[in-house]
């Protein structure tokens, strides 16, 4: 019989009715089209731009744009939150060359969170100003940008695209060969703002300070443009990041196609234990079917490790149809050519499938997929949106899968879709003024400019911190100034990335003759990935890690071929060195202060492809790592006279399981964020206390977040654990490091009793 | 616990390496101009401009010094030999006065360009009627810089700048402070660039395994360095000059700026003197590599001429290359005859690059000039030998070459 490929509509029916995967689809959603709402073009349009628009297809405009085109016309601020193919480029575009065209010496500096963003809106500006036909000058500015034509992109750029990476190391410390931009920088424009959150985003709030005090120095005083995803609070986040008064912009004018959104439960294997399939087999199972039919699909997967695994599985399913160079993946990790490479393979329909890891959330244009698949939760609703969002972006009808993972997050949205549907999304939080953040800007910001006595960064006095650097021998202090008098240049020092601030290089030593470089990792998961005899996967190949020189960063590796994965466990103890708040009720006490965190790996399990099943361990030989940061914790007063040790211990490292997977409905983090401890007898008070910390040294306001929302965290967390239909706690309520049966039990009422006890 | 507490404990966090090499911290607070005395013996007056300062420092040596392997009197001799010279060259002094010359070399507290990387010295030398004089501009701490620059930009009348790399790095740094005070002080001015760096690499990167300015003067120069302070040190001792304000170190480092300086002198002389081929104690190679300047800057007769000088030298590499060289001359001259003679050399004793290019050109020429196509194919049938397929479009062309000049020849 000959085989006939599906359509995309048939694909859908297909789900609708093969009861094998019926069956599975726990909640159905269908977001209906809508229609465009378009208003005319500003009357003050120069006519060769109107013209260039008219022929590119743009006759009107969506509300949004012509909001966004005002206010930045007005010299107000904004930010414009925008749903994925909503036009949001033109909201800064459009006012951008309309200024440039009335006085050509206006500049334009445009902050996108990647390089890859920053090359793909370059072809799109210039594509319009080739159309326009005057010779507006707009230049990327980045690591890539050829020594020679630098200096005419330093003096004659009207527009340049480039990253914040890029403004804190090459552009502020080196402002003195800016100063036609800096003295005539009319606007930033900060695209996908919602990017600038947790420890990345508190240090672009200071790299966005530093830039605004080269401005003032230049006398210039620009106006933000942002634009975001859909958060809870993109007027805070926008304000935080700019100190600046903001406008926000969130009628969305642009149309959209039907899309059928899709709940996906894996079946329960396992009863006793309310073990279901894993969801990277499911998925292995919708994607290859989409993808045997030719019909364009992205798999999203949380972490590396499966986007690796998941890329080997449909590699081999569609290998007799596609090849296998038509799935590829893409990752944050991959060497920039790498990445190009697919980014380029996708827009020209070489490549029919891609497994991503978050890295494409961003809103680098790859052309039309017709299918998402979620490999779980993505841990925000943001998130999830952009995701989605990847899939009919050009208005067509498009299909979203989100295959649930037992892990507890992902069952409490896939049980609550009107959670997802309704609730409003997360909220991002930065704190700006971690100290270990706000020093490192400080000293970039002192060699830039010297600091007047009396003067503020951004909002804040930082007259101690300027003479603790004089105490340090980094400035000194003259005629109330305070100068730079050190030999190093500060910034090379500061990565804007990483929580920690050296990263592990990974080499390659699989050829003798030629050992190269394959990427690079922060210390602290390089602890649980890097650890010797673990499995690395880099493009599908698997690697063993033979030697980890953790004093010199480097993990060598080999390349292997083995049936198993490998994941390790981390080991953690709690300080409490300070209360900074505390709410003290008769029988609990809910803490907010700073902490200390000795963290060491400890060992390691092996874990066999398809069956998951654990294979054999080993221990991890590596220091113990010290972290100072912020925290929050909960304390039990009361006597627990009818629990056993053993059963608080139980019902504590349960209640503690299902309040880290809360926590993330609340404050926008990635799951490695932010960390849970729960401890029988707390060192500081001997009481039971569940402790909760910011991943980060200094804190980025995470824990400070769960402390003003506790209630309504605890709640949600006793909750998932009550409507459980396990009997006595499953990886998807508790966790399965509890051993006793009582663990859900118990683990319920101290939530309750955290509960009722601190409401009163 | 206030800000100061937690600044101590997140320590750890915070300070890095950059710290570690800084010196224990001073008792004693100092005031304005203090030690004003040792300055002075070491020839060094206070210059004040509003409730800023700065150090000037002067320095003079008879005309008749010698430094190293040049007498300061030379460089006149030396401008006034370009002078006479007919030709233009990137170092020429035409149309100057040594006068004119600023030789100019500057101190830094780091080694990168970027805002933060501050200039605590400005020194040069300027050659007048009967003396050498140096004067240096020195930063007595942060915060002086407009007083700094006023002091270094009021007297400037020089036209053109001898440095070593200052192209790239000192005159850069200087425009990048300079931005940062530009409202209080005059303007920098523009002015031609003599930059010796560049110079010195491409006569001596053959013969020399890195070309610094101290191995230079040590190798080329005869000048040694007695009790000089390693430029690299610069940036610590004026850090501790700027806490403890004691000038003992920052003296050495004054001292070690001026004697850069003083080689500008004599290394921009003895340059000049190689250029116009003054004197005879070149090596064959060094004239060679003058020679290829020449011809690089346009000065195809002189560098003809040069080449001329080198076609009966001993040493091998250099006879053919010279004679390589004089044959494009002699070829782009039509004088067939001597470029002939030079390609036949070249084809017997040249590098292999040098002599298949030499078999290409008399292949050309005997088929265009002389129609002669039996020795045309020979040395096309040479070249493509020696060639053996190192290049895909040479391989081409040679192969094209053969097939047509055997169809010419009727095979």
């Amino acid at each position: 019989m000959l085989f006939r490929r599906k359509t995309l509509q048939e694909a859908i029916d297909w789900l609708r009715q093969e009861e094998a995967v019926r069956s599975n689809i726990i909640h159905w959603h269908t977001i209906p089209e809508k229609k465009a709402d378009t208003v005319s073009l500003p009357a003050d349009i120069a006519p060769e731009l109107a013209a260039a628009l008219k022929n590119r297809g743009i006759e009107t405009l969506y509300t949004h744009q012509l909001a966004a085109y005002e206010a930045a016309r007005k010299g107000e601020s904004f930010v414009a939150v925008t749903p994925t193919a909503s036009g949001k480029t033109l909201c800064y575009n459009l006012p951008v060359i309309q200024s440039i065209i009335e006085n050509e010496e206006t500049r334009a500096l445009y902050l996108f969170p990647t390089k890859a963003l920053a090359q793909d809106q370059k072809s799109e500006i210039n594509e319009l100003i080739q159309e326009i036909g005057l010779p507006i000058n707009s230049y990327t500015y980045d690591g890539d940008t050829p020594a020679n034509i630098r200096q005419k992109v330093r003096k004659a750029g009207q527009v340049i695209l480039t990253n914040p990476d890029m403004l804190h190391s090459a552009i502020l410390p080196h402002h003195t060969k800016w100063v036609s931009l800096f003295e005539n920088l009319k606007y930033i424009i900060i695209d996908e703002l919602h990017i600038y959150r947790g420890v990345f985003g508190s240090h672009v709030a200071n790299v966005l300070r530093r830039l605004q005090r080269i401005c003032r120095y230049y006398g210039s005083d620009p106006v933000f443009i942002c634009t975001s995803a859909t958060i809870a609070n993109p007027l805070e986040l926008a304000e935080s990041l700019t100190e600046k008064k903001i406008k926000l912009i969130d009628q969305n004018g642009a149309p959209a196609g039907k899309k059928h959104f899709v709940f996906y439960n894996p079946p329960v294997v396992n009863k006793p234990l309310n073990i279901r399939r894993s969801a990277v087999l499911e998925v292995r199972r919708l994607a290859g079917e989409m993808l045997k039919n030719k019909i364009q699909t992205i798999v999203f997967a949380r972490s590396r490790v499966r986007v690796e695994i998941l890329l080997t599985y449909l590699q081999e399913l569609v290998k007799n149809e596609l090849g296998p160079k038509s799935i590829r993946g893409y990752r944050g990790g991959y060497l920039p050519t790498q990445r190009r490479e697919i980014e380029k393979g996708l827009r020209n329909g070489e490549i029919y499938g891609v497994v991503s890891t978050n890295a494409l959330e961003l809103g680098v244009d790859i052309g039309q997929l017709q299918v998402c698949v979620m490999t779980g939760y993505p841990g925000t609703i943001a998130s999830a949106w952009q995701q989605a969002g990847r899939a009919g972006r050009r208005h067509g009808e498009s299909l979203v899968i989100m295959v649930a993972s037992s892990d507890p997050l992902d069952q409490f949205i896939i049980d609550h879709p009107d959670y997802f549907f309704k609730r409003t999304p997360e909220t991002a939080r930065i704190n700006p003024d971690n100290l270990v953040i706000l020093v490192d800007h400080l000293k970039c910001a002192a060699y830039e400019l010297p600091f007047k006595k009396g003067e503020l960064f951004g909002q804040t006095d930082v007259e101690e911190v300027l003479e603790f650097l004089t105490e340090e021998r980094v400035l000194h202090e003259n005629h109330g100034q305070w100068f730079w008098m050190n030999d190093s240049f500060p910034a090379h020092n500061i990565s804007l990335r990483s929580a920690s601030q050296e990263n592990v290089v990974i080499i390659d030593i699989s050829t003798t003759a030629s050992h190269k470089v394959i990427g690079e990792m922060d210390t602290f998961s390089a602890m649980t990935l890097l650890h010797e005899e673990a499995i690395y996967l880099h493009q599908g190949i698997q690697y063993q890690v033979e030697e980890l020189d953790w004093e010199e960063k480097k993990a060598y590796v080999r390349e292997v071929d083995v049936d198993y994965f490998t994941d390790a466990n981390l080991a953690v103890q709690l300080q409490v060195l300070e209360e900074d708040q505390k709410q003290e009720k008769e029988h609990v006490t809910f803490s907010y202060g700073d902490v200390a965190v000795h963290a060491m790996a400890t060992i390691f399990k092996k874990i066999k492809f398809d069956t998951h099943e654990n294979i054999g361990s080993g221990p991890i030989h590596l220091p113990e790592v010290e972290l100072h940061t912020n925290a929050m914790w909960m304390s039990l007063n009361a006597e627990l006279k009818d629990l056993s040790e053993e059963r608080l211990e139980n019902g504590l490292i349960g209640a503690a399981h299902s309040l880290k997977a809360i926590i993330p409905l609340f404050a926008m983090c990635d799951p490695n964020d932010i960390h849970i401890v729960p401890q029988v007898k707390a060192s500081h008070n001997q009481k039971p206390t569940i402790f909760v910390y910011d991943h980060y040294p200094g804190g980025i306001g995470l824990s400070e977040q769960v402390f003003n929302q506790l209630e309504e965290i605890i709640k949600q967390a006793a909750e998932l654990i009550h409507h459980c239909p396990c009997p006595s706690g499953c990886p998807s309520c508790i966790g399965t490091e509890t051993a006793l049966h009582t663990a859900k039990k118990d683990a319920y009422r101290l939530l309750e009793m955290f509960l009722t006890i601190g409401a009163k | 616990m206030g800000l100061s507490g937690k600044l101590q404990r997140m320590k750890r966090h915070i300070v890095r390496e950059e710290t570690k090499e800084m010196i224990e911290k001073p008792v004693v607070q100092q005031l304005d101009f203090p030690h004003m005395d040792e300055w002075e013996k070491a020839g060094a007056k206070p210059y004040v401009l509003g409730d800023q300062w700065c150090l000037i420092r002067e320095a003079s040596y008879p005309l008749s010094f010698q430094h190293g392997k040049h007498q300061f009197s030379e460089v006149k001799k030396a401008v006034a030999k370009w002078n006479e010279w007919e030709g233009t060259h990137p170092l020429s002094a035409k149309g100057l006065a040594a006068s004119d010359l600023f030789f100019f070399d500057t101190e830094t507290t780091g080694l990168g360009g970027g805002a933060g990387n501050t200039i605590f010295l400005l020194g040069y030398a300027r050659i007048k009627e009967e003396e050498v004089v140096v004067r240096q501009h020195f930063l007595p701490a942060p915060g002086n810089e407009v007083a700094l620059y006023s002091s270094f930009l009021e007297k400037v009348d020089y036209t053109t700048l001898v440095t070593y790399n200052g192209k790239s790095f000192d005159w850069p740094q200087v425009k990048t402070r300079h931005t940062l005070v530009r409202e209080h002080v005059p303007k920098l001015p523009s002015f031609g660039h003599f930059d010796l760096y560049h110079a010195s690499r491409r006569l001596w990167k053959h013969s020399m395994e890195s070309v610094k300015l101290v191995n230079v003067e040590k190798e080329k120069l005869d000048i040694a360095r007695v009790e000089d302070i390693p430029g690299y040190l610069a940036p610590m001792i004026y850090f501790d000059f700027v806490e403890r304000k004691h000038p003992e170190g920052v003296l050495k480092v004054m001292e070690h700026n001026e004697r850069d300086i003083l080689t500008l002198i004599t290394l921009y002389t003895h340059i000049s003197f190689h250029l116009l081929q003054e004197g005879n104690h070149y090596t064959s190679r060094e004239r060679l590599e003058v020679a290829k300047w020449l011809s690089a800057v346009g000065e195809k007769k002189l560098s003809a001429g040069a080449y001329q000088e080198l076609v009966d030298e001993q040493h091998e590499e250099v006879q053919t290359t010279a004679s390589h060289a004089l044959a494009s001359h002699f070829k782009r001259e039509k004088e067939w005859d001597q470029a002939v003679n030079l390609w036949k050399r070249v084809c017997e004793k040249g590098k292999l690059p040098e002599r298949i290019e030499a078999h290409i050109e008399l292949s050309k020429y005997y088929e265009h000039q002389r129609k002669c196509y039996g020795q045309a194919l020979h040395h096309a049938e040479e070249a493509h030998r020696l060639h053996n397929n190192t290049s895909k479009r040479m391989e081409e062309d040679l192969i094209k070459r053969k097939k047509r000049l055997e169809r010419k020849m009727g095979v």
